[in-house]
C-alpha cells in the first residue's frame, strides 16, 4: 500500500512537470498579449512595452521559464498579470464553489444513475429498460447550458422557487437555494452516463455463473441483484464516476455562466482570454494535481470494494 | 407525519426566503463581463471596470450626469478655474473640505498635482499619451492647483475630467497601497468601494461626507453576469434593478415590451470602420479603395443593425464630437462605379482581400454583411476569425491589410484623429496607438489643430483634417452603435440620461427608488 502510494506520487509529480512545461510552452505561442490587454487600445505601444519590463515578459524565454520552475518549487506560483492577486489566492476563493457543485451533482447522478441503471438491466428489452434507456441518450445528448435555461425559466421566472442568480451563501437555506439549480442541471448529464455505465456493467455480472448459482440456491432475486450482482459491477461505474468527476470540474463552465456562479471554468477562461500567463499555470497546475487526485482516489475505492484488488 | 410535516415547513421557509423590505435602499447593477479586471482608474479601459470606477472617483471638473458634450462640462473637485490667453497655464481652485474615503484625510491641490502626474506616468497609467503635453502639476497653495503646459491643448478640460486619466486619486491611498490600490481604489466620490467577490460583485457603500450631499442610496451591488439571457432572466425576477444591455435589436424590442421598464440606446456612439492599409498592395492603390468605399451601403448596415441602435457614420470622426464634420464628403454608395474603378486598377474580374477579424458576436454579424456587399462589387472578403485577444494582437502587426474597429473616444475630434489618423500612431511604431492605415495625409491639420486656440480656425482645420483622410480613403466609416441599457422605472435617476462617456449610466447622490 505505502509503495502503491510513492509510485503513484512519483508518477503525479513527473505528470505535474510535463503538464507545467507544456502549458508554459502554449500561452506564450499563442498570438496575443496580455500587456495590451490589461492596458486596453488607448495605450500606447511604450506604455505597453513599460508594462512587459514589470511583468517579466521582456525577459528571454528560456529565463522566464526558470524562474517560473524555481519559484513553483518554492511553492510560489506567482501573481495574477490582470488582478495583481496571488494566483493560489483567486484560485481557492472560487474553488469551494467548484467543490461544492461537483460533490452535489455527482451524488446526484449516482442517486438517479444507479438505481435506473440495475433497474433497467434488470428489464432488459422490456418496456422499462427502453424507457431508461432513450431518457438516458436523450439526457446525455441534451446541452447542459440548455438545461439550465429550461430550469431558470421554470423555476425562477414562472414559479419563482429559486434565484437566477444561483450565488448565495451564509446560510444553509441560502446555500440549498442556490446550489439546487446547478446542480440539477449537471447531475441530470451525469445521472445519464452512469445509468448507461451501469446498466451495461450489470447486464454483464447479471450473465455471470455466480448469479446463476445464487438464483439456484434459491435466493431471493432483490439479495441476487442488489448484493451479489452490483457488488461486482462496481468498479466500472467507480471508474466512470471518478473519470466524469474530471470532467464535471473542468466542463462546469457553461453552468457556472448560466447560473451566474463563481467557479474554476470561469476563471481558466477569464485567464485565457486575458493572457494571464501566470494564472493560466496555476490553474493547470490545480487542474493536473485534481485529476491525479481523483484518480488515486478511484484507484483505493477499487481496493475498498473488491478484496481481490491488492494496491501494491 | 407531523415531522414530516414540521420538516416540510421548515425547508420552505428556507426556500422562500425573506425577502420583505420597507423603502428600497440598493441599487443592484447587472454588468456582462465574468469579472472585474483592474479597478484603478488610471489603468481601467473596460466598460465593466469604467463604469463602476466612475462611481467612486472625482474629475477636477465634469460633464454634467447624463451628458457627453464637452460644453456641459462644470466644476467638481475644482470650484472653479482660469487659463492665460494662450491657454498653456491652468489655475484649478479645490473645492474646501472634500473628504477621502476611509479617512484617508482632505482632498487637496497636493492630490490633485499627484493625480495629474500618476495619470501622466507610462508606468502607472494607460491614459499617459493624453498628458504629454504636461509640463508640470504645480501645488500653489493648500487649494490652488496650477497645470502648465507645453503647448496648447484642443479640449483641455476634457483631460481633467471624470473620466479615464481625469479622475483624481487620494495621494495618501495610492502611495500607501501601490498596486495594492487596484484592489481597494479610494477616491472622492458618491459611493465607496466596500467589498469584492470574486466573479460576483463589488458592493458600494454610501459616502455619508459627500460634497454634493449624502447619497440617497445606500449601497450599489455591481454585479458581473456574463450571459446575456441569464442578466435578462434575473432582471426579470427583479434581482437586478438596471442591465447592460444584449447588443442588439432585437433585445430592445423584446425588453420594451416588459412591464414597468425602462430602455435606452444612450451616447457614447461608437464608430464601426474599415481602415485600409494604404502601404500594402493591393489597397495602396487609391482606386481599389475607392471602389471598396463606394461598395459599402451604409444604409443597409444600419437597417441590418436595426435603426433604434445603431445610425449612419457621418465622418471618419463619430457624429457630435467638437469638430465633427456633420457632412463630411463621404463616398455614396455606388456599385456601378465602384467596379468600373476595379477594372480601370486593372481587377476587371475583381479581387481578394485578408481581413482577421475578431470574434465577438455584434462585430461577427456587422463583418458578414460587408462581406456580402463587397462581393456584389467583386471584392471577395477573406475572413480570418480569431478570438479577440488574438485579433487584437495580430491587428497592431499589420498582418490584417483590412482592419474593422469599433471605437468611441473622448468627444473632441483631435482624439479620434490622433490615435487613428496621425502618422506618429502606426502601428509597430514607438508612439503606436491605433493608425491601421498607415495613414499620413492629414497629420499637418491634426497638429495645427491641436494647438490651435481660436476655435474657428481649429474646426476648419480639423475639416480639412476629415476631408483629407476620406478622399485618401484610409478608412471607411459605416455605422455607430450606440450603449443599450434598461432599468426599472420606479428607479429615478435624479437627472436626464442622455449618454456616459464611462459607458454607464452615471449614479449620483440624487438616484434613488420611488417606492
Amino acid at each position: 500500500m505505502t509503495a502503491f502510494l510513492i509510485r503513484r506520487a512519483a508518477l503525479a509529480i513527473v505528470t505535474l512537470f510535463a503538464v507545467l512545461t507544456f502549458v508554459f510552452v502554449i500561452v506564450r505561442i499563442l498570438p496575443g498579449d496580455p500587456a495590451q490587454l490589461i492596458l486596453g487600445d488607448q495605450a500606447s505601444r511604450e506604455a505597453i512595452e513599460a508594462l512587459h519590463v514589470r511583468l517579466g515578459l521582456d525577459q528571454p524565454i528560456a529565463l522566464q521559464y526558470a524562474s517560473f520552475l524555481g519559484n513553483a518549487l518554492r511553492g510560489d506560483w506567482g501573481v495574477s498579470m490582470v488582478t495583481g492577486q496571488p494566483v493560489l489566492a483567486e484560485v481557492l476563493s472560487v474553488l469551494p464553489w467548484t467543490i461544492d457543485l461537483t460533490l452535489v451533482s455527482l451524488a446526484l447522478g449516482i442517486v438517479i444513475g444507479v438505481p435506473l441503471g440495475v433497474w433497467a438491466a434488470v428489464r432488459r428489452n422490456r418496456f422499462v429498460d427502453y424507457v431508461v434507456r432513450i431518457a438516458s441518450l436523450a439526457g446525455l445528448s441534451f446541452p447542459a447550458f440548455v438545461s439550465a435555461v429550461i430550469l431558470l425559466f421554470l423555476f425562477a421566472i414562472e414559479w419563482r422557487w429559486f434565484p437566477v442568480i444561483s450565488a448565495r451563501k451564509g446560510s444553509l437555506g441560502a446555500w440549498t437555494q442556490s446550489i439546487t439549480l446547478p446542480a440539477i442541471s449537471l447531475g441530470l448529464n451525469s445521472a445519464a452516463y452512469i445509468t448507461r455505465v451501469t446498466r451495461s456493467a450489470m447486464l454483464e455480472v447479471l450473465s455471470e455463473d455466480y448469479v446463476r448459482t445464487a438464483r439456484a440456491k434459491g435466493a431471493p432475486e432483490r439479495i441476487v441483484v442488489w448484493r451479489h450482482a452490483l457488488r461486482n459491477a462496481l468498479i466500472p461505474i467507480i471508474t466512470v464516476a471518478g473519470l466524469y468527476m474530471s470532467t464535471l470540474i473542468g466542463n462546469s463552465v457553461l453552468t457556472e455562466i448560466v447560473f451566474s456562479r463563481p467557479g474554476l471554468g470561469k476563471l481558466i477562461v477569464g485567464a485565457l482570454s486575458q493572457r494571464d500567463y501566470t494564472m493560466l499555470q496555476g490553474m493547470m497546475v490545480i487542474y493536473t494535481l485534481a485529476v491525479v487526485v481523483v484518480n488515486l482516489l478511484s484507484d483505493l475505492a477499487y481496493g475498498f470494494v473488491d478484496p481481490r484488488v491488492k494496491l501494491g | 407525519m407531523r415531522k414530516i410535516f414540521a420538516a416540510g415547513l421548515v425547508v420552505a421557509a428556507l426556500l422562500t426566503g425573506n425577502e420583505a423590505q420597507a423603502q428600497k435602499k440598493t441599487l443592484v447593477i447587472g454588468m456582462g463581463s465574468a469579472d472585474a479586471g483592474k479597478l484603478d482608474p488610471h489603468i481601467a479601459s473596460t466598460t465593466p471596470d469604467k463604469g463602476l470606477l466612475q462611481y467612486i472617483f472625482n474629475g477636477l471638473v465634469r460633464m454634467k450626469p447624463g451628458q457627453i458634450s464637452p460644453d456641459t462640462i462644470e466644476p467638481d473637485l475644482a470650484e472653479s478655474w482660469t487659463a492665460n490667453p494662450a491657454g498653456t497655464e491652468w489655475t484649478f481652485h479645490i473645492r474646501h473640505g472634500v473628504q477621502c474615503h476611509a479617512n484617508y484625510g482632505e482632498f487637496t491641490a497636493e492630490d490633485a498635482a499627484y493625480s495629474i502626474k500618476r495619470a501622466a506616468n507610462k508606468a502607472t497609467s494607460s491614459y499617459s499619451n493624453d498628458f504629454s503635453s504636461v509640463a508640470s502639476a504645480d501645488v500653489v497653495d493648500q487649494y490652488t492647483l496650477k497645470i502648465t503646459l507645453k503647448n496648447p491643448v484642443a479640449g483641455f478640460l476634457g483631460y481633467v475630467a471624470n473620466i479615464n486619466g481625469g479622475n483624481m486619486v487620494c495621494k495618501n491611498a495610492a502611495e500607501e497601497m501601490g498596486d495594492g490600490f487596484s484592489k481597494k481604489p479610494i477616491g472622492t466620490g458618491p459611493f465607496m468601494f466596500a467589498e469584492y467577490q470574486p466573479q460576483q460583485y463589488v458592493r458600494l457603500v454610501a459616502n455619508k461626507q459627500y460634497f454634493r450631499g449624502a447619497p440617497m442610496l445606500d449601497e450599489i451591488m455591481y454585479r458581473y453576469i456574463p450571459s446575456d439571457s441569464s442578466r435578462d432572466l434575473a432582471f426579470q425576477a427583479g434581482e437586478l434593478d438596471m442591465i447592460y444591455g444584449k447588443q442588439d435589436q432585437s433585445w430592445v424590442d423584446r425588453t420594451k415590451q416588459m412591464p414597468g421598464v425602462k430602455v435606452l440606446a444612450m451616447e457614447p456612439g461608437e464608430l464601426s470602420t474599415l481602415f485600409l492599409n494604404i502601404t500594402e498592395k493591393p489597397l495602396d492603390d487609391i482606386r481599389v479603395r475607392e471602389a471598396i468605399a463606394y461598395g459599402v451601403d451604409r444604409k443597409a448596415i444600419v437597417a441590418f443593425k436595426g435603426a433604434g441602435t445603431s445610425r449612419e457614420a457621418v465622418s471618419v470622426v463619430p457624429s457630435g464630437y467638437l469638430g465633427t464634420d456633420e457632412r463630411a464628403p463621404l463616398f455614396p454608395y455606388d456599385p456601378v462605379k465602384a467596379k468600373a474603378l476595379l477594372k480601370e486598377a486593372g481587377y476587371p474580374d475583381g479581387l481578394t482581400v485578408k481581413t482577421i477579424h475578431t470574434t465577438l458576436t455584434g462585430m461577427e454579424t456587422f463583418i458578414e454583411a460587408i462581406q456580402a456587399q463587397l462581393k456584389k462589387i467583386g471584392v471577395t472578403l477573406d475572413v480570418q476569425l480569431v478570438e479577440h485577444a488574438t485579433y487584437h494582437s495580430q491587428i497592431r502587426k499589420d498582418l490584417s491589410p483590412l482592419v474593422h474597429y469599433q471605437a468611441a473616444r473622448f468627444p473632441i475630434a483631435d482624439v479620434y484623429l490622433t490615435q487613428f489618423y496621425d502618422s506618429a500612431s502606426i502601428v509597430g511604431t514607438p508612439k503606436a496607438v491605433t493608425n491601421f492605415s498607415h495613414c499620413n495625409v492629414a497629420d499637418d491639420e491634426i497638429r495645427a489643430a491641436r494647438i490651435e486656440t481660436d476655435p474657428a480656425k481649429q474646426k476648419e482645420l480639423w475639416k480639412t483634417a476629415q476631408e483629407k483622410i476620406i478622399e485618401a480613403v484610409c478608412g471607411v466609416p459605416v455605422y455607430e452603435q450606440l450603449q443599450l441599457w434598461a432599468w426599472k422605472d420606479n428607479l429615478d435617476l435624479g437627472y436626464d440620461l442622455k449618454g456616459s462617456l464611462n459607458l454607464a449610466p452615471p449614479v449620483t447622490e440624487k438616484t434613488h427608488f420611488l417606492n
